[in-house]
């Protein structure tokens, strides 16, 4: 704990002397610990969670390695302490969406999307540290009761609206329909900026770099601009229309995310190294998830920013398989050279010779395609499709 | 491949089962099995899955464990009364972990699949597979888990499986004027509550599905002892060989 | 986030009016059918049921015991440009589409890309892929598995080949536990019935 001294009297120097305007976030309240449900209400949330969490821990989607899960684990504990860390569970699901939570009962879900999108430890610490935020301060309950008066209301009014059925009445419908949801979203909304709140102060007090949670937001709208270029979309407004509508709009966020961080911990390592090291043996199935998810802006978006660091045999081949899959001619000539650029530097990636060979058959230039395709069965003698890539070997321009 | 989502096709039927009220089979039996009185059986019963609530006037469910507890329990008091009158004997299945329990839960996984598929596909009418209108002619109810149910924790000590689900929610006061008010209006049928309960009985050696009764508007407030007897009553009131009394009205 | 809400579920059954009887139609075992509304006809080996509603313009669903425990989904002629199913929307949710580059060793890359596209699934797995015949050409068969939304692991086996410039395939697909050993055989016999007028 000796360790965390220092930090926590930078933090609170600095908040007093810039405490009128730019806020830092205050250290989180003495940890109440373990909690125990009150009242029909939340007592039968927990009793469903507890429900959910059996069949979650019994589930396919659950990845169960455990050098992974002891490190996601280590980050949660990093940024929340030792004794918040205690009352969590984490499961990482195997689901290339962007979604973490945390239920009333100490179940953490985070998807392997998420994983993929984030750039260092500190970027894990702040979403992590974000759930927990909403863990401890029971914002479940909140909006379970919220939602449950938002959903009375709309049942009412759509009986009377079909009761009513000139185009006036269902006009007003779903304006209240807009209008109901609009204010259980923001209710919401509150409840994602104490959570925030709450997440900053714990990165404040840990030893992970505080702005990382600010990073986190810029990076996912860079990402959503891409998709939509990429689809042909007005680029978001980001002002308006938050990710998932319930939270604050990201423009916003990422706005009072930077205020909140403490200016000290700028300095921090951000861990980026070891969350790379810890998430290398799982980057290709990672990459591979999305980019079979046809959103080519958002790939490419991912692709690149990870590529921040440095282009790595993966990432190339990751690459490759994302404009191959697209298809056009083009794209088929830039994809040749993206598992060129794979194998130059891992010649023993058998996969992005497949790729490499697949592409070059495409662009007409079928010996050096057969070449790379040789190159890939001696590698991979065991692979998937050997006999169909064998076959495709003696004769030129197969598979038209 | 399938397009649509399974639950979502699910909820929707069910909702037309239990919102337009006609003749909607609900119980069947496999062709040629039968359950001899105080034939001395032993019947394996997993974790029921029961969960109690009220239903609020949106139509949002809202747990509460207090009554699922006891719903839990009477039903499990309940179960064994009757079982006794069956002469057939109920065997909690053993707490499962790791891999048993991963296995046991795709088991109940396909349990459901089942049931919904019997639902939407042989039961409810206007979606009734060609096939399986030759079925019902034929009195052929072939369904199955298959023989891999052998391997289930706590299967050899017993004979066949009992698969339980239930779920229950009970209509808010906002609901019940509700749906006075919406039958006066527009026809719409709003659902006061929602009560849907499956359970099957399976083979243990060959997973054959010996008989189903998956009801979507079933009776009983298992809240209460007595209702939870009428609830267990009415899921096994077609269990073959049964000596229980039907309700004379649900 | 990610979470659906149960609001309005009262009424819900208005929409159920929509559904009309006798939806799905019989396929008698021994009589030779068009599918997909393709020139490619099939001869079952047992009775099947045809569902009334198509997965897109050239797809046609099979079914035994309902689309949870098996499923046949035939293509038929899919051109280059357009993705397997019908897109939910063509802007914002778009699928892969077959090209006129698409070798037939990359038809298992498209099947799973449209399967983890349309469902949003992450655990799917191609297990093999080998030349085969199909509609009496050089095709390619191949195998998969993947974890659906209602947490079953669902087995698949599958058989395509590019005739002129467009896709033809027939897949298969059922819960590991039971329903893919028990129906595999009639699967089989079904697509080397598949022939191409």
């Amino acid at each position: 704990m000796s360790l965390f001294h220092s930090a926590v009297a930078g933090a609170l120097a600095l908040t007093s002397a810039a405490a009128d305007k730019q806020t830092v976030a205050p250290p989180p309240p003495p940890y109440a610990g373990v909690y125990q449900p009150q009242g029909v209400d939340e007592i039968g949330m927990w009793r469903e969670d507890d429900e959910s969490e059996r069949k979650l821990a019994a589930s396919a989607l659950v990845i169960r390695d455990e050098k992974l899960n002891a490190y996601v684990r280590n980050v949660l504990c990093e940024t929340v302490g030792a004794d918040r860390c205690r009352s969590v569970r984490i499961y990482i699901m195997r689901e290339p969406t962007i979604n973490a939570s945390m239920s009333p009962n100490g179940t953490l879900r985070i998807f392997s999307g998420f994983l993929l999108r984030l750039r260092n430890e500190a970027e894990l610490g702040a979403i992590l540290g974000h759930e927990f935020g909403h863990y401890e301060k029971r914002h479940t309950l909140n909006r379970f009761k919220a939602a449950r008066s938002g959903t009375d209301l709309l049942a009412w009014t759509a009986l009377l609206a079909s009761m009513a059925p000139s185009y006036d009445a269902r006009r007003s419908y779903n304006d209240l329909e807009l209008s109901v949801y609009g204010s259980l979203y923001r209710f919401s909304r509150d409840n994602e900026r104490e959570a925030d709140f709450l997440g900053i102060s714990y990165l404040n007090r840990s030893l992970l770099r505080p702005q990382a949670a600010a990073s986190v937001f810029q990076g996912l709208m860079g990402e959503f601009e891409a998709s939509a270029r990429a689809k042909g979309l007005k680029k978001p407004n980001f002002s308006k229309i938050a990710f998932a509508a319930s939270h604050p709009p990201d423009a916003e966020r990422a706005a009072y995310l930077t205020l909140l961080a403490a200016p000290a911990g700028a300095s921090r390592d951000n861990g980026a190294d070891r969350y790379r090291g810890a998430l290398a043996p799982w980057l290709p199935a990672f990459l591979s998830d999305q980019i079979k998810l046809n959103d080519f802006g958002a790939s490419e978006y991912i692709i690149n920013s990870l590529a921040a660091s440095g282009w790595t045999p993966t990432l190339w081949m990751a690459r490759g398989d994302l404009y191959r899959l697209r298809g056009n001619p083009r794209d088929l000539v830039n994809a040749a050279e993206f598992y060129e650029a794979a194998v130059q530097l891992d010649p023993t990636l058998a996969d992005a010779y497949r790729g490499l060979g697949l592409s070059l058959i495409k662009t007409g230039r079928p010996s050096d395609g057969q070449a790379a395709l040789r190159k890939y069965l001696e590698l991979k003698p065991d692979a998937a499709d050997r006999a169909f890539i064998q076959m495709m070997l003696p004769v030129q321009g197969v598979g038209q | 491949m399938k397009l649509f989502c399974r639950r979502v096709i699910a909820a929707l039927l069910l909702c037309a089962v239990s919102g337009i009220a006609h003749a909607q089979e609900k119980t069947a039996v496999r062709q040629g099995f039968e359950l001899k009185r105080n034939s001395q059986k032993k019947i394996l019963v997993f974790r029921p899955a029961v969960s109690v609530g009220a239903q609020s006037t949106g139509g949002m469910f809202e747990p509460n464990a207090d009554w699922t507890e006891k719903s839990k329990a009477n039903i499990r008091i309940a179960l064994e009364k009757f079982q006794r009158q069956l002469g057939n004997e109920i065997v909690i299945a053993p707490e499962a972990y790791g891999e048993d329990a991963r296995k046991v839960e795709e088991y109940m996984a396909l349990f459901s699949a089942i049931s919904q598929a019997v639902i939407e596909y042989q039961f409810f009418i206007g979606n009734r597979l060609p096939t399986k209108k030759m079925d019902n002619k034929a009195g052929i109810f072939d369904w199955s888990l298959g023989a891999g149910v052998a391997d289930l924790p706590g299967a050899k000590d017993a004979n066949y499986a009992l698969f339980i689900y239930n779920r229950d929610a009970y209509g808010s006061t906002g609901r019940k004027v509700l749906q006075v008010l919406a039958l006066l209006g527009p026809g719409i049928a709003v659902q006061s509550g929602e009560h849907r309960g499956y359970a099957g009985l399976i083979d243990l050696k060959t997973g054959d599905l010996l008989w189903l009764n998956a009801d979507s508007q079933i009776g009983g407030d298992v809240r209460e002892p007595d209702g939870s007897e009428k609830r267990v009553r009415q899921l096994l009131e077609d269990f073959p060989g049964s000596a229980i009394e039907k309700e004379a009205a649900k | 986030m990610r979470k659906s809400s149960l609001f309005a579920l009262g009424l819900i059954p208005a929409l159920l009016l929509a559904v009309t009887a006798d939806a799905h139609k019989l396929r008698t075992s021994g009589v030779s059918v068009a599918v997909a509304d393709s020139g490619v006809r099939v001869t079952p080996t047992r009775d099947w049921n045809r569902l009334d509603v198509k997965p897109g313009k050239k797809a046609e669903t099979w079914t035994l015991d309902g689309t949870q425990l098996n499923d046949v989904t035939f293509y038929g002629g899919i051109e280059p440009g357009n993705p397997l199913v019908k897109e939910r929307s063509k802007k914002r949710e778009p699928l892969p589409k077959f090209t006129a580059a698409t070798l037939v060793v990359e038809v298992p890359e498209l099947l799973e890309s449209t399967y983890r596209a349309y469902k949003g699934l992450a655990a799917f797995t191609v297990e093999s892929t080998a030349p085969a015949k199909f509609l009496g050409q050089d095709g390619v068969r191949f195998t998969y598995f993947f974890t659906d939304d209602d947490q079953l692991t669902r087995k698949g086996e599958a058989r395509a080949a590019i005739i002129k410039g467009s896709l033809y395939m027939v897949t298969f697909d059922a819960p590991r536990l039971h329903y893919f050993d028990h129906s595999i055989a009639d699967f089989r016999a079904l697509a080397d019935s598949a022939k191409l007028n």
